[in-house]
């Protein structure tokens, strides 16, 4: 039972972290229609420039810092890089991001080195919140969540109850309208674009200091966020959080399962037959676990296309 | 009396809460060429769609020469001998007006999985690609990049890429939508000619285009079928009058 | 004969007689080349000619690589697939793979099908080291090339007749593909598979034939390297193999056949040339793709007709000083960048910072560059090239300035011709 409850609890942090990495995504995809394929490299310079920042100013102050600094680059990027192509078509667009986000994983290793470094939790902080079950349950891991949920809070109200956010919306929705109206498009592209990256950046700034931080962080979380992306739909904030949060809980729980389809058989009285199969089936599914998003991802593919809450594409 | 070889039969077609079209009921019968008016808003358009196959009706049923029609795909509906234009130029812009052509022969020749012939040698293709150009005065634009035509170029290579698939029946939507007079006179000059042996409907606003070229009119307002008749019923007709065509000075 | 056809006859002869000049090494590099070549046009039957731009292609080279050398252990240079034969597997291989994921990966399109062709490499590359009797583990799988029909295949004179024959042949395979009625519908679905629906097409159909063809072509290059390598392991499945696929294709350009054939054995060149001394081949090749993106994108193979074209129009005299510019505007920016990376790289390794932190008193030790020493802590190191890149940019500059003047100055010729002509006739 505590098993199962400390699986839920890092399940729902892991995918809130997600969130915050799939919401500056899919903010930005329906805004402009192109998938950032760099997003995932802001999360990864969060952790790193955090990691620079924390020895001179503080951990705190560090994760705020480096989400600053990754919002502006994310700002540099739009304004210099993504503005040029815009005329090319979305797929060039892609395209764009996905050499950006090489790029900026080649530099990482320049600077830092092709191997994981030492970001870590300062002392002050490496407590334990609550004992479940005889297992202490880190206190920092609950201070995740917390942030998660804070910029989740921040960003709904904002979008919804200030002037700024009723603006950003409508740029969102309505680009040349609201252009016709007065207001100032690219600067909204840009500031809707630097803080999706300010985003990523403090999720990043949080997680790699919990988690690992290694050049190869953009590709397995960004991985795992396009494949949120497919399951909640493209667009739609409240599909990335059913996806985030159900990936997250499933990939916990099946960690720490040691059983195997091999397993379910013998329940059956078939256990012999799917042992003597071997390969997938006698797989223990605390070592699919990394896979269970994508089998998910290709069930969401042949039941409904559009994602749990995306719009249904035309025939 | 000929038995139609369209029936719409209380179709309805909502978006959400939306009610587009709300019970339309249209005979179209062999070899007339029907045209469909109303304002905007009306769901002319959305008809379209729910009749080629690109929108799924909420309730009501679509008959195609004895077979029922709805919910079927765009491209199930048209290999039964249904083809229709779209309203924005809907080409191949970066290939030859010859291509685009050829792309839609090839598929009535049943080539569309053959990947051990060269097309240029299939017999039959390249020499109905150019007859058809002929038929659509475009033979001088064969190896012109598509995108690169001008406007009423491209409505004309919309047009004969409709006809490629030598359908039955055939759907232009909104066909004029941005030509000059000129233009206009020609193409409808074109359109009368290549549906000589076809059942055409078509969506059109210019009255005159409309009145000149069809056989029979309905009328669409509000997602409904006002009235449907004769060209000189219609414009006769009191409540279509009020509802669209505006009262005639001294009728 | 015609230029083009000229062209190929001559192209086919030089790679004939290569192993003539080459060394073994080199003959090694330019295998290397003509795989990636023809893993280049494979992809880019799918991404430049089908529209449909993938993301994880080189789950298709490696399920090719190893169901090869699970033939080559099995049949062991004779039976239904001796040696020279041995790439089939790849493309069966590769062939029934395509197809199911295809199946699944052309659901979507644009952005989520990249998306879900990514997430399926990923897949593989999660499950490949689980299974260890298909992918071998840590270590992989491997097997020895078995003589066969009269030959050893144990030197890279033959190896190299083998992978030539079996490129050019697929090639050509390829090539022809663009001209059957499926190769043209594959041009149809990038241009607008919307409209190919209401022409009768299964669109979805078509499209998993497409990928399955493209990820046939793929597995045979795989196939190949396994025949060349001896052996693959799943690091065959990381992202990178997919990534450089699609830098090398863009960078030499989608829209002519034998493009990413070109971008292709450039970059698997330079990559070979350059490995010894230089640890940033990836960063170089990363950012020579976004330009690409940006300011070319037509890609390199598009320079030859910028050329060809410019030159029919403008007139070589006047075409020459500007390239020129160009040329030396490029060589600026590049010595320029090459030598700051090459500098920060060495500065940041871990065996420089700690050589300086030896004595953290004294000013940085020197960095051995070009055959001379640098001195990180002075000045005079990091100014030259600095300046030297702001000249290049300001080069560009000039450049972009002669290349405009020369467009004017051709607009203003030809209206003055047309009055000119108008003169004349009133």
């Amino acid at each position: 039972m505590e098993y199962f409850i400390i699986s839920l609890l890092n399940g729902a942090i892991y995918g809130l972290l997600l969130f915050m990495v799939s919401a500056g995504l899919t903010l930005i995809f329906g805004m402009m229609g192109v998938l950032n394929f760099s997003h995932a490299s802001f999360y990864m310079l969060g952790a790193y420039f955090a990691y620079t920042l924390s020895p001179l100013i503080g951990f705190g102050m560090a994760m705020i810092g480096a989400s600053l600094l990754v919002g502006s680059v994310g700002v540099m990027v739009e304004r210099f890089f993504l503005r040029r192509v815009h005329n090319y078509g979305h797929a060039h667009e892609l395209l764009l991001t996905f050499g950006l986000s090489f790029i900026i994983a080649e530099l990482v290793k320049l600077f830092f080195g092709n191997f994981p470094i030492d970001y870590r939790i300062p002392v002050s902080l490496d407590f334990a919140a609550f004992r479940i079950g005889g297992a202490d349950y880190p206190f920092y891991r609950l201070i995740m969540g917390g942030i998660a949920i804070a910029m989740f809070a921040l960003i709904y109200l904002l979008l919804t109850l200030t002037r700024v956010g009723i603006v950003v919306r409508s740029a969102i929705y309505k680009p040349r309208m609201a252009e016709a109206l007065g207001h100032n498009v690219p600067l909204v592209f840009m500031g809707v674009f630097g803080v999706g990256a300010a985003l990523a950046g403090l999720a990043g700034a949080v997680a790699g200091a919990f988690y690992t931080t290694n050049p190869n962080m953009a590709l397995e979380l960004g991985v795992m966020v396009f494949v949120v992306v497919v399951v909640g739909g493209l667009g739609s904030l409240g599909g990335a959080m059913i996806a985030s949060l159900l990936i997250g809980i499933i990939t916990s729980i099946c960690v720490g399962i040691d059983k195997s389809l091999a397993d379910l058989f013998s329940l059956l009285g078939i256990g012999d037959w799917a042992q003597d199969i071997g390969g997938l089936l006698t797989l223990k599914l605390s070592s699919l676990a990394s896979t269970i998003p994508f089998a998910l991802m290709l069930l969401v593919l042949l039941v409904r296309p559009s994602g749990l809450m995306g719009e249904k594409e035309h025939l | 009396m000929n038995a139609p070889i369209l029936s719409l039969r209380n179709l309805k077609k909502s978006f959400a809460e939306t009610e587009i079209i709300r019970g339309v009921e249209l005979n179209i019968f062999p070899g007339e060429r029907h045209a469909i008016i109303g304002p905007n808003g009306a769901g002319k358009s959305t008809l379209f769609h729910l009749i080629s196959g690109n929108l799924k009706p909420t309730s009501g049923e679509i008959i195609f020469n004895s077979l029922q029609i709805e919910g079927l795909t765009p491209q199930e509906i048209n290999r039964r001998g249904l083809a229709r234009s779209f309203q924005i130029t809907n080409i191949f812009p970066k290939l030859s007006v010859f291509e685009n052509l050829r792309l839609a022969v090839m598929q009535r020749h049943g080539l569309q999985y053959t990947f051990w012939r060269i097309l240029s040698k299939v017999p039959l293709i390249g020499q109905e690609t150019d007859q058809l150009l002929e038929r659509v005065r475009l033979q001088a634009r064969a190896n012109t990049l598509a995108g690169e035509l001008s406007y009423s170029e491209q409505r004309a290579l919309e047009i004969a890429i409709t006809l490629a698939c030598d359908p039955l029946l055939i759907l232009l939507d909104e066909p004029m939508a941005g030509m000059s007079h000129e233009e206009t006179d020609y193409m409808v000059d074109l359109i009368r000619e290549l549906t000589t042996d076809r059942t055409l409907i078509i969506v059109e606003h210019d009255m005159d285009v409309v009145f000149s070229l069809s056989d029979r009119i309905s009328v669409l307002v509000y997602g409904q079928v006002l009235a449907t008749g004769t060209p000189e019923q219609i414009s006769n007709d009191a409540k279509v009058r009020k509802a669209y065509l505006g009262e005639k000075v001294g009728a | 004969m015609k230029p083009m056809k000229f062209g190929f006859v001559l192209g086919t002869t030089l790679l004939l007689l290569l192993p003539l000049v080459l060394s073994q090494s080199l003959l090694n590099a330019a295998i290397q080349m003509l795989i990636a070549a023809l893993f280049a046009c494979a992809f880019n039957l799918l991404c430049g000619q089908g529209g449909m731009l993938s993301f994880g292609h080189a789950a298709y080279f490696g399920v090719g690589a190893f169901a090869t050398l699970h033939a080559m252990k099995a049949m062991g240079g004779v039976g239904l697939l001796p040696t020279p034969l041995l790439p089939l597997a790849g493309a069966v291989a590769g062939l029934a793979f395509g197809m199911i994921a295809g199946w699944f990966a052309t659901k979507r399109s644009g952005t989520y099908f990249a998306m879900i062709t990514l997430a399926l490499a990923e897949l593989l590359h999660a499950l490949a080291p689980h299974l260890k009797s298909l992918f071998g583990g840590e270590s992989g799988v491997s097997a020895m090339r078995m003589p066969a029909w009269g030959m050893s295949f144990g030197n890279s004179t033959q190896l190299y007749y083998l992978t030539l024959i079996w490129v050019l042949a697929s090639l050509g395979l390829l090539y022809l593909f663009t001209h059957t009625p499926v190769g043209r519908l594959t041009v149809g679905l990038r241009e607008n598979s919307h409209r190919l629906r209401f022409l009768g097409y299964d669109v979805h159909r078509l499209s998993v034939l497409v990928f399955a063809v493209s990820a046939m072509f793929s597995g045979i290059a795989g196939g190949l390297q396994a025949v060349s390598n001896e052996s693959a392991n799943y690091v065959v499945f990381e992202s990178h193999l997919s990534a450089v696929v699609v830098l090398n294709t863009y960078i030499g350009g989608v829209s002519v056949f034998l493009g990413p054939a070109l971008g292709a054995a450039l970059m698997t060149f330079f990559g070979y040339a350059v490995s010894d001394l230089s640890r940033s081949w990836l960063l170089y090749q990363g950012v020579l793709f976004v330009l690409v993106m940006m300011f070319l994108p037509t890609g390199l193979i598009g320079l030859i007709s910028w050329w060809n074209n410019s030159k029919a129009q403008y007139g070589f005299v006047r075409l020459l000083p500007v390239a020129i510019l160009w040329l030396f505007a490029v060589l600026l920016l590049t010595v320029s960048s090459v030598f700051l990376v090459e500098l920060l790289q060495r500065m940041f390794s871990l065996d420089y910072r700690a050589l300086a932190s030896v004595n953290p008193v004294a000013p940085w030790p020197a960095i051995t560059l070009f055959a001379r020493p640098w001195f990180p802590g002075v000045a005079t190191t990091w100014l030259p090239p600095i300046l030297i890149f702001f000249t290049g940019c300001w080069a560009v500059r000039l450049a972009r300035g002669r290349w405009q003047a020369l467009l004017d100055n051709a607009d203003v010729d030809a209206s003055l011709s047309e009055t000119a002509g108008d003169g004349v006739k009133s």
